[in-house]
C-alpha cells in the first residue's frame, strides 16, 4: 500500500504539471483580458497595469515565471480582488466547501446507498418503484429548482430554517441537502444495478441456503460486492463536492470555493482561474489514491503486490 | 436502527427545526443596525486601485475627500471646509478642517492628500484613475515617469535617466492644500468628491503593504469605520466615534454580499435584511412589488445608447444615422425591460446642466424613411448587412431585439444579432466596433463632461469613431469656461450635434435604482450616481415612516 501511494505521489508531479501547462495556455488563448472594462482604460494605464501583473512581458517568460512561483508553492495573486493572492483567497474560501461538501457527502452516501439497496433487493416492488421515482427526480431536477423551493417551503413558508447565509449550524441545513440530492441520486441509481448483478451470484444462494439471515446476507455478501463501482464513482464525487457548487453558494450566499470556477473565468483572473483547477486536481488526485486504498480492503482480490 | 430509535431520532429533529427556527419570535430589526446588500465582494478598498461600485459603496461609508456629493448632485464642503478658485480657475486652494481625525486619533492633514495624490499617479500603484488628475500640472508627464521606472526596473541593466516631474500639487502647510491646473477646468472640483482623490496615510500603506485594507490595519476619516470583512461574506462596518461631524446614528452596518436576487429578497421579506435595491431585486419581483409602499423607483447618471460605427457603411452617412434615430420608439424599453426606466432623449441627463428637451430627436417613422430613401436606401433597399454585437445579458438581448423590431417595422432594415461572452465582447468592441452597437455610460462625476467627452475625436472609449472638430472645440470651450450660465449652452450646444444634427449615437434610455426600505429605517437617500452615504440613517421603531423618508 505505501508503494502505491508513493506512486500515486510521483505520478501526480508531471499530471499537475500538465494541468497547469495546459490551462495556462487556455485562458491566454481567450479573447478578452483581465482588465477590459465597459470603460476602456487610457493605454498608459493598461500598461502600467499590465506590467505590474508581468502580463507585458512574452507568453512564455510568464509561464516560466509561473511554474518557478508554482514550485514555491506561490498560486499568484488575483487581478479582480486587488491585493489579496489566490492562496489567500483559497485558504479563507475551501474550509467553507470542504465543511458543505462533507456533510453533502455523508449525507448523499447515508441516503443514496441503502436507497439504491432496498430497491435493488426488492427489485419490481414498491420500495424499487419508490426509490427509483425518488433517483429519477433527484437527477432531473436542477440545484437551483431544489434550493429555490426549498427555501420556499422551509425559509419562507413555515419559517423553520433560515433563507440562506452561513451564520450557524443550522445555516448548514438547506444547503447541504440540495448540494446531497443529485449525488444521492446517482449513489442511488448505481447501487441498485450493483446489487442487481450480484444478488443472483451463486455465493449468494449459498448464503441463502446455509440459513444466513437477510439482514447478514443483504450486509456481508450483497452490499459489501456490491460496492465496488460506487467507492469508484466516490473518488471524483468527493473532489466535486469539496470544492464547492457554484450553485448552491450563490443561491445560499455561501462564501466557499465553488463560486471561484465560474466567476474567475469569466473575469479572466488567470492566476485564480489556475489556483482552482490545481486545487480541484490535487483533490482529485487524493480522492482517487483513497478509492485505490480502498479497494484493497473492501476486494482482496484488488490488492496490489508490493 | 431500532424503529424506534429511528423515530424519535426523526421527531428530535424536527422539533429542534420548529423551536430553532421560531423566526416569528425573533425581532424583526436589531436598533442601530443596518443591515444591506452589497451583491458582491467588493474587488478592494484602496480607493487607488478600485474601479467598482461596490468598492465605492464602503468607501464612500468610511471615508470623506475634500468635498463631497449631496444628493441633488451639488459638491458640498467635506474636508475642505472652503476653497478659493484662482488664475482664471487654474489654481485651486482647498482650506482643510483643522477638526479632523484618522480613525486612530492622528489629526488629517494636507500631507495626506499630497501623499493619496501622489501614490494614485505612481505607476506602481497600478490604478486605474490616475488620468482623473492628467488636468494638473505634471500629472500625465508624472504618471509616464513612474512608469518608465517600472519598465526600467524589470530590465536589469536599464538606466532611468532624468528627474521625476514636479507636480502641480503640494501641502502648502498642515491645513492648506495648493492645486495648479493646465487649464481651467471647470468640473475639477467634483473630482476632488471621488473616491480615488481621498485622502491616504502614508505610515499606514506603507507599515501594512498590500494588506493594508484589512480591518486590523485599515485607517479612515469617514462617518464609519471598517471592523470586520469575512471575504464573500460579510463586512461590518461600526460608527466612527471620532468622526468630526459627530458620529453616525446607525452604530453598526452589516453588509452582506448575497449575489442571487431572489435569495436576496427572500432575506428582505425574513426581515434578516432592512434595505435592498436593483442588486436584490429581480425584474419580476419589480412588477409585483411596484405598489408596495416600501418600494421606491428613481433615474440614475447612467445612460444606455446605441452606437454607430460610423467609418463602417451605411452609417458613414448622417442621414443613415438620423433616420434610425427617429424609426425607434424609446417608450418600448421600460416596457420590455420592467425596471422603470426612463426612455432618453437627449445625451445629457434631465438634471444635468446643459440638458435640453429640444436635443430630443422625434419619433417619425414617415420622416425616417424619407431620410433612408434620400440617402439612396428607399424602403431599406441596398442596405449592406447591418450586425449588432452584444454580450450575452438577459436586459441587453431585450434591448436590441427590440431595436431590430422596430427597425425592421419602420424602416424595413435588416440587422443580424450576433452575441457573445462579455469580455470577448469587450475585446471585440474595443478591435473593431460593429455596425451597430449597444453600450452604456454612467457618470463618474455630476458633470455633464462626464457624459460630453465621451463622444471627443481623442476619448478612448469612442466606439463610435466618429470625429467632428466643431464637437471638439465646443467640448474644449465648455470645459474652461467659469461662467454656469454659459457653460450650459455650450454643453446644450454639443448635445444638439450629438443628437440632431449628426446623431452618432441614439440615447435610448436611462437606467434606474429600484429600492424597497423597511419602515423602520429613516433617512435613506436618492443619489442619482448610485452612491449609497449611510451617514443620516437611523434604524428605530416605525412611526409615520415610508420609504425610509418621514411623511411629516
Amino acid at each position: 500500500m505505501l508503494s502505491l501511494i508513493c506512486k500515486r505521489i510521483l505520478m501526480a508531479i508531471p499530471v499537475l504539471l500538465i494541468v497547469a501547462s495546459i490551462t495556462f495556455l487556455l485562458v491566454r488563448v481567450v479573447p478578452g483580458g483581465p482588465f477590459d472594462a465597459d470603460k476602456n482604460l487610457p493605454p498608459e494605464i493598461v500598461a502600467n497595469l499590465n506590467a505590474k501583473y508581468h502580463l507585458d512581458k512574452p507568453v512564455a517568460e510568464q509561464y516560466v515565471l509561473y511554474i518557478a512561483r508554482l514550485a514555491r508553492g506561490d498560486l499568484g495573486v488575483s487581478y479582480k480582488y486587488v491585493n489579496r493572492t489566490v492562496n489567500d483567497i483559497l485558504r479563507d474560501a475551501f474550509p467553507v466547501s470542504l465543511q458543505l461538501g462533507s456533510i453533502s457527502l455523508i449525507l448523499a452516501v447515508l441516503v443514496g446507498v441503502p436507497l439504491g439497496a432496498v430497491a435493488g433487493i426488492s427489485r419490481g416492488g414498491k420500495g424499487d418503484t419508490l426509490a427509483m421515482f425518488l433517483s429519477t427526480f433527484g437527477i432531473s431536477v436542477p440545484g437551483f429548482v431544489i434550493g429555490a423551493s426549498l427555501i420556499f417551503i422551509f425559509g419562507i413558508v413555515l419559517k423553520v430554517l433560515p433563507v440562506a447565509l452561513w451564520e450557524s449550524p443550522w445555516h448548514m441545513v438547506l444547503p447541504a441537502v440540495t448540494l446531497a440530492f443529485s449525488p444521492a441520486a446517482y449513489l442511488a441509481r448505481l447501487t441498485r444495478a450493483s446489487v442487481l448483478e450480484i444478488v443472483d451470484k451463486d455465493w449468494v444462494r449459498t448464503a441463502r441456503s446455509k440459513g444466513l439471515s437477510q439482514q447478514n446476507t443483504v450486509i456481508k455478501h450483497i452490499l459489501r460486492n456490491s460496492l465496488v463501482p460506487v467507492v469508484t464513482v466516490l473518488g471524483p464525487l468527493t473532489a466535486i463536492l469539496i470544492t464547492g457548487s457554484f450553485v448552491v453558494e450563490y443561491i445560499y450566499a455561501i462564501p466557499g470555493m465553488g463560486r471561484f470556477f465560474i466567476t474567475a473565468v469569466n473575469n479572466r483572473d488567470y492566476d485564480l482561474i489556475l489556483g482552482t483547477t490545481l486545487v480541484f486536481a490535487v483533490l482529485l488526485i487524493i480522492a482517487n489514491t483513497m478509492v485505490d486504498i480502498s479497494y484493497q480492503i473492501l476486494d482482496p482480490r484488488m490488492r496490489v503486490e508490493d | 436502527m431500532s424503529r424506534h430509535l429511528f423515530v424519535t431520532l426523526v421527531t428530535a429533529f424536527m422539533s429542534a427545526l420548529l423551536v430553532s427556527g421560531c423566526s416569528s419570535g425573533k425581532p424583526k430589526f436589531e436598533p442601530g443596525v443596518l443591515r444591506v446588500n452589497l451583491g458582491t465582494e467588493p474587488p478592494g478598498l484602496d480607493w487607488h486601485t478600485a474601479t467598482d461600485f461596490t468598492s465605492f459603496d464602503v468607501v464612500s461609508n468610511v471615508m470623506i475627500g475634500l468635498t463631497a456629493y449631496t444628493n441633488d448632485l451639488k459638491c458640498a464642503p467635506s474636508c475642505a471646509e472652503s476653497w478659493d478658485v484662482l488664475d482664471g480657475g487654474k489654481r485651486y486652494v482647498f482650506h482643510i478642517r483643522k477638526n479632523i481625525l484618522w480613525s486612530d486619533g492622528k489629526p488629517l492633514t494636507a500631507r495626506d492628500f499630497e501623499f493619496a495624490w501622489r501614490r494614485l499617479l505612481t505607476a506602481a500603484t497600478a490604478g486605474q484613475y490616475p488620468f482623473f488628475l492628467y488636468d494638473i500640472v505634471g500629472a500625465k508627464e508624472f504618471n509616464a515617469y513612474t512608469a518608465d521606472q517600472v519598465k526600467a526596473k524589470s530590465k536589469p541593466g536599464s538606466v532611468l535617466i532624468g528627474a521625476a516631474p514636479e507636480l502641480g500639487f503640494k501641502a502648502v502647510d498642515d491645513y492648506t492644500f495648493e492645486v495648479k491646473l493646465n487649464k481651467p477646468a471647470a468640473y475639477f472640483i467634483y473630482l476632488t468628491a471621488f473616491c480615488p482623490t481621498f485622502p491616504m496615510r502614508q505610515d499606514v500603506v506603507e507599515k501594512w503593504g498590500d494588506r493594508w485594507t484589512e480591518p486590523e490595519n485599515i485607517v479612515t476619516n469617514g462617518p464609519y469605520k471598517l471592523t470586520h470583512w469575512q471575504h464573500e461574506y460579510k463586512m461590518e462596518l461600526a460608527a466612527n466615534e471620532k468622526f468630526y461631524a459627530g458620529p453616525p446614528k446607525v452604530k453598526t452596518i452589516k453588509m452582506f454580499m448575497v449575489p442571487e436576487q431572489s435569495t436576496a429578497y427572500a432575506l428582505y421579506e425574513n426581515n434578516e435584511l432592512d434595505y435592498i435595491d436593483n442588486r436584490s431585486l429581480a425584474t419580476p419581483d419589480i412588477e409585483r412589488l411596484k405598489h408596495s409602499p416600501e418600494y421606491s423607483n428613481f433615474p440614475l447618471l447612467r445612460s444606455n445608447y446605441l452606437g454607430f460605427n460610423c467609418k463602417k457603411p451605411p452609417f458613414t452617412d448622417a442621414r443613415v444615422r438620423r433616420a434610425v434615430a427617429m424609426a425607434i420608439d424609446k417608450r418600448i424599453f421600460p416596457k420590455i425591460l420592467g425596471r422603470n426606466e426612463r426612455p432618453a432623449g437627449s445625451w445629457i441627463p434631465e438634471k444635468l446642466a446643459g440638458y435640453s428637451p429640444a436635443n430630443t430627436m422625434p419619433f417619425d417613422p414617415p420622416g425616417a424613411r424619407k431620410l433612408l430613401a434620400e440617402a439612396g436606401y428607399p424602403d431599406g433597399k441596398g442596405l449592406p448587412p447591418i450586425e449588432v454585437l452584444y454580450p450575452n445579458r438577459d436586459d441587453v438581448t431585450l434591448t436590441v431585439e427590440a431595436v431590430q423590431d422596430e427597425l425592421k417595422r419602420n424602416l424595413n432594415m435588416p440587422i443580424h444579432l450576433e452575441n457573445t461572452e462579455w469580455k470577448v465582447y469587450l475585446a471585440r468592441v474595443k478591435k473593431d466596433p460593429p455596425t451597430l452597437f449597444r453600450s452604456n455610460w454612467g457618470a463618474d462625476y455630476p458633470d455633464p463632461e462626464t457624459f460630453m467627452n465621451l463622444f471627443t475625436s481623442y476619448n478612448g472609449n469612442n466606439n463610435t469613431k466618429w470625429s467632428d472638430p466643431k464637437y471638439d472645440a465646443i467640448i474644449a470651450a465648455a470645459e474652461g469656461e467659469q461662467d454656469p450660465t454659459k457653460r450650459a449652452v455650450l454643453y446644450s450646444q454639443a448635445d444638439h450635434l450629438l443628437c440632431i444634427e449628426q446623431a452618432p449615437i441614439v440615447p435610448a434610455f436611462m437606467a434606474t435604482q429600484n429600492i424597497m426600505v423597511k419602515p423602520w429605517v429613516k433617512g435613506i437617500a436618492k443619489n442619482p450616481l448610485d452612491l449609497q452615504f449611510f451617514r443620516d440613517v437611523s434604524v428605530g421603531e416605525p412611526s409615520n415612516v415610508i420609504n425610509g423618508e418621514d411623511v411629516h
